[in-house]
């Protein structure tokens, strides 16, 4: 409180001569200038380059491993915008919003712009010839085995020099890590059909059930997926309008598009799948049969929360309209028996007889030095053993930040610093780059060379990523670059002939012409016309399904017990902007609200109505959310999308670093997470934290889009009646 | 105590308010047609000397308009005008391409000058003479199409609308007040539509049209 200070009517006062001169004064220039800026000409103009005319380039976007194919739009040497690339297999001319933030990514004020090495607590800058020099003489006497290279998922020519260095140093140890994959599902699919990734024919199916696969959100490859989705709601296809039918405990994006969202018990997945085998009755195979002959609809209704009669109804309706399509997602892969609930629902996949219709082979992939290496969390467990063991001397790391998204359990912090050397790799000082000895600034993707192999690709490609526009920083250098400066180090002989990673690049794409659908055609010719559609077509051969789905070895938990201490369940969920934070600091993405909540700036708790009403909690409560392994705060936010005994907060928030939009919003949610993992692929099982919420006593306003009394449409009555689900028919809905 | 400070916080806005209005005051009228300050640039170009007329007979008459120029249109160097939004400063190469055949004035000190930008490299940094404020935005190609193109209005006469006789002048001087009301002045007036019509428009008067 101030004292003695202005009353009211003073104040009042001050304000509007204040306001009156602010007015009075304008802001910047508000009438024609005379001789004050400078107007910089061309000196040698290219002959399409016209002031004021945008140029579009295309490229490829790195924004995450989608790998859509992109243009951008140059105007006077800067890139302004950008769009999908009409000629692309993936994306075809479309785009989403984390892509189109892409250019803050580019512009961000927070970017490195130096090399920097540590100095206590400090870092310094210095040269590119000293900081590659000073790697050079920490690896001497460093024996392979001691020096390891963490990425996230690599594919392309950048992978080549990686593998190339990492063999000249006698290394096998490249972990590849993503913090968020869909790395239990590749699993169950390369059991299932033989290949990670199947094509997926969205387009093509009557109905999909989706187990929490959020598929026009942030699963795989969303921007193809969402125009598969268009055609395959258009009534006006042979097969008639889809019905889509989404499974899973906290509502994405995709649920709110579903015809029917069915809100599940954590964890159950499996048991549903299982349970509609069981009701899908004769015409299966019988091994199919005997494994899920003890789950009848009563048994499965128990266990897993969905009314009986809407497991039978599903199963009517998955008979009655063939081809379907059944998806396993985060919500069914996130458990301690994920890999069983994944191929539960693959097996569910081959009984409906899908395989070789709405899951197709993807065409075999050719040149295997260049195809995409995927990440996941076991490679960082691995990592992290051999951290904590102090078997490593060096540690490179590009493309990943585990210092945030490892849970505090790990203690992968603590471990990083028994390594003396750690080189980063950074776009921004992010919490990883905080704990180097060393950090090199990358060029951004918008003016950095490469090439990439999406991980789900529709036909065979590789896409070029080529610059937009010159260097912001004059001191920043590619990740190839680096890569061939370090390799030069070691192979000078080999890679002499290369004076950077672009003539590197441009060699090894010309040299195979010929396989490219070059034959005969003019190296500059060939290399102009692959940059100007920045991807090239890759021979491959017509690939086949393998391996089939079976009830061998398929068991399933019982639902997990209530904990008395901890009650719910927390359900990180992965936003379509936010992912795993790792584009946190552009502010485009913060301020765009999410689909379903529409919070902004912030993280949010998201609790059931009736769960809030029993804690007493109402919206823009603070509460605690406490695991047995940390606990964060946030704002509460009422959400009738979540099954009741489960919460939801969203990933990406809470940096502690990584620049000034990103540090301090929110709180991450990482770091509460139990050390719990698959059985079967070692992935950290995201969904099995059983947490407690308390209020903490304070209240906010949540700062969101939507109208006050959530959505209602400008004081006029609800649109939407809120049926409960125990009345409603589906029979009579599809 | 608190009496004082309020008047002199009150005194201090009054204070900032007349003083930052009359910083921003348009400067005072200096013609009839609102002239522009001189502008300094870089290199003095002569506008007079690449526009201007072409016609040695009337060199000796002071009373005739100046002369001994060579009568380019103003398209050929500011050559963006008609196809993009701004008329764009011509690129260097533009006037070496010339120059470096000119042997008469190659060392004339403009010319010298003007190479020695060009040995480096280096963008000529000029002045801009008619900077409008970042609100607004002025399209060259739709004037530029619409006077000369379709109307078949002599180029300097529809340049000069705005930019004035700018071929009896060195470096550009601003000539008229390129203000809101100025330009609607020009929009309200009716035109053919084009050279052989007889029918007339306007120019647009929608906010919009400029404010963007």
């Amino acid at each position: 409180m101030i004292e003695n200070g202005f009353n009211r009517r003073d104040f009042l006062k001050v304000l509007g001569w204040g306001g009156t001169a602010v007015a009075l004064s304008g802001c910047g220039n508000t009438s024609i200038e005379n001789g004050k800026e400078t107007v910089v000409s061309y000196v040698e103009p290219e002959d399409y380059a016209i002031p004021s005319i945008g140029v579009y380039f295309n490229s490829t976007c790195a924004q995450c491993d989608a790998g859509c194919n992109i243009e951008g739009r140059v105007r006077e040497g800067r890139v302004l915008k950008l769009e999908g690339n009409p000629g692309s297999f993936i994306n075809r001319g479309k785009m989403c919003g984390l892509g189109q933030a892409g250019v803050q990514a580019h512009y961000n004020p927070d970017r490195v712009r130096e090399p920097l090495l540590r100095n206590g607590s400090q870092g310094e800058t210095l040269t590119w010839d000293k900081a590659l020099s000073l790697i050079n003489d920490k690896l001497n006497g460093v024996k392979g085995e001691e020096i390891a290279f963490l990425t996230g998922g690599v594919s392309g020519h950048v992978k080549v020099l990686l593998n190339n260095y990492l063999d000249a140093l006698g290394s096998k140890n490249h972990y590849a890590y993503e913090a968020v994959s869909p790395s239990v599902v590749r699993a169950a699919n390369k059991k299932a059909y033989g290949v990670e990734m199947p094509r997926l024919r969205l387009d093509k199916a009557k109905v999909i059930v989706s187990f929490g696969a959020d598929f026009l959100g942030a699963w795989v490859s969303p921007v193809h997926f969402s125009q598969q989705y268009a055609q395959f709601r258009k009534g006006n296809r042979p097969e008639g309008r889809g019905v889509l039918v989404q499974i899973e405990s906290k509502m994405t994006l995709t649920g709110a598009n579903a015809d029917r969202w069915i809100p599940i018990r954590p964890g159950t997945e499996g048991i549903l799948a299982l349970g509609i085998v069981n009701a899908l009755g004769a015409g299966i195979p019988a091994d199919a049969v005997a494994a899920a002959k003890d789950y009848t609809a009563d048994r499965v209704s128990k266990d897993t929360g969905v009314p009986a009669e809407q497991i039978i109804r599903l199963a009517e309706l998955l008979k009655e309209r063939s081809p379907s399509l059944v998806l396993a997602g985060a919500a069914a892969e996130g458990y301690a028996h994920g890999s069983q609930n994944a191929a539960a629902i693959a097996l569910l996949n081959q009984v409906l007889g899908n395989v070789g219709k709405t899951v197709e082979a993807p065409a075999n992939a050719q040149f295997a030095q260049i195809t995409p290496t995927t990440g996941n969390r076991a490679a960082l467990r691995s990592l992290n053993d051999s951290m904590a063991q102090g078997k490593l001397k060096v540690l490179f790391s590009y493309g990943a930040n585990p210092v945030y998204t490892a849970p505090d359990a790990l203690k992968l912090q603590d471990n990083l610093k028994k390594v003396p050397f750690k080189v980063v790799f950074a776009h921004y000082l992010d919490e990883t780059a905080l704990e180097a000895d060393l950090v090199l600034p990358l060029d951004s993707a918008l003016e950095d060379w490469g090439t990439s192999i999406p991980e789900y690709q529709v036909e065979p490609h590789l896409s070029i990523q080529q610059p937009l526009m010159e260097r912001l920083y004059p001191n920043t250098r590619g990740v190839g670059d680096i890569l061939l400066a370090l390799l030069k180090q070691r192979r000078a002989d080999e890679y002499k002939a290369y004076e950077d990673f672009y003539s590197y690049l441009r060699g090894a794409v010309v040299q195979n012409k010929a396989a490219l659908g070059g034959a005969g055609a003019d190296d500059d010719a060939f290399w102009n016309e692959t940059l100007s559609n920045a991807l090239v077509k890759l021979p491959g051969a017509a690939g086949s399904l393998s391996g089939k789905a079976s009830a061998v070895g398929l068991t399933l938990p019982a639902p997990a017990a209530e904990v008395v201490a901890y009650p719910l369940r927390l359900i990180p969920s992965v936003s379509a902007s936010m992912r795993d934070g790792r584009h946190a600091n552009l502010s485009w993405l913060q301020e765009s609200p999410d689909p379903l909540t529409t919070v902004v700036w912030d993280s949010w708790v998201e609790i059931h109505p009736k769960t809030a009403a029993k804690l007493g909690i109402v919206e823009g409560d603070i509460v605690e959310v406490a695991s047995q392994n940390g606990s964060v705060t946030s704002q509460a936010y009422l959400f009738p999308g979540i099954h009741p005994d489960a919460i939801s907060m969203p990933l990406g928030y809470g940096h502690e670093a990584m620049g000034r939009y990103a540090k301090g919003t929110g709180v991450n949610v990482f770091k509460i997470l139990d050390p719990v993992f698959d059985k079967e692929t070692g992935e950290l099982a995201i969904n099995e934290t059983n947490v407690r919420i308390s209020k903490v006593g304070n209240r906010v306003v949540v700062v969101k889009e939507e109208g006050p009394n959530g959505g209602s449409q400008l004081g006029r009555k609800k649109i939407a009646v809120k049926v409960s689900s125990d009345k409603v028919d589906l029979s009579k809905e599809v | 105590m608190h009496r004082f400070l309020r008047l002199s916080i009150l005194l201090a806005g009054m204070f900032s308010a007349i003083g930052s209005y009359a910083a921003d005051a348009p400067p005072p009228l200096t013609t009839p047609d609102e002239l522009g300050p001189p502008i300094e640039q870089p290199i003095e170009f002569p506008h007079m000397r690449h526009a201007g007329l072409h016609n040695p007979a009337d060199d000796a008459d002071p009373s005739k308009p100046a002369t001994g120029g060579m009568e380019i249109n103003c398209m050929y160097c500011h050559t963006y005008a008609r196809r993009s939004m701004v008329a764009g400063i011509p690129p260097l190469r533009k006037c070496i391409g010339c120059h470096q055949s000119i042997e008469s004035v190659r060392e004339s000190p403009r010319i010298k000058k003007l190479f020695e930008y060009w040995d480096a490299k280096k963008a000529i940094p000029w002045k801009k003479v008619h900077d409008l404020p970042d609100f607004v935005r002025f399209n060259h190609e739709r004037h530029v199409q619409r006077f000369v193109f379709q109307q078949g209005r002599p180029v300097q006469e529809a340049c000069g609308y705005c930019h004035g006789d700018i071929k009896t002048m060195t470096v550009a001087r601003r000539q008229k007040p390129i203000t809101m009301g100025w330009c609607a002045e020009c929009h309200q007036k009716d035109h053919p539509v084009d050279a052989t019509s007889t029918k007339t428009t306007h120019g647009p008067n929608d906010c919009f049209t400029c404010h963007k």
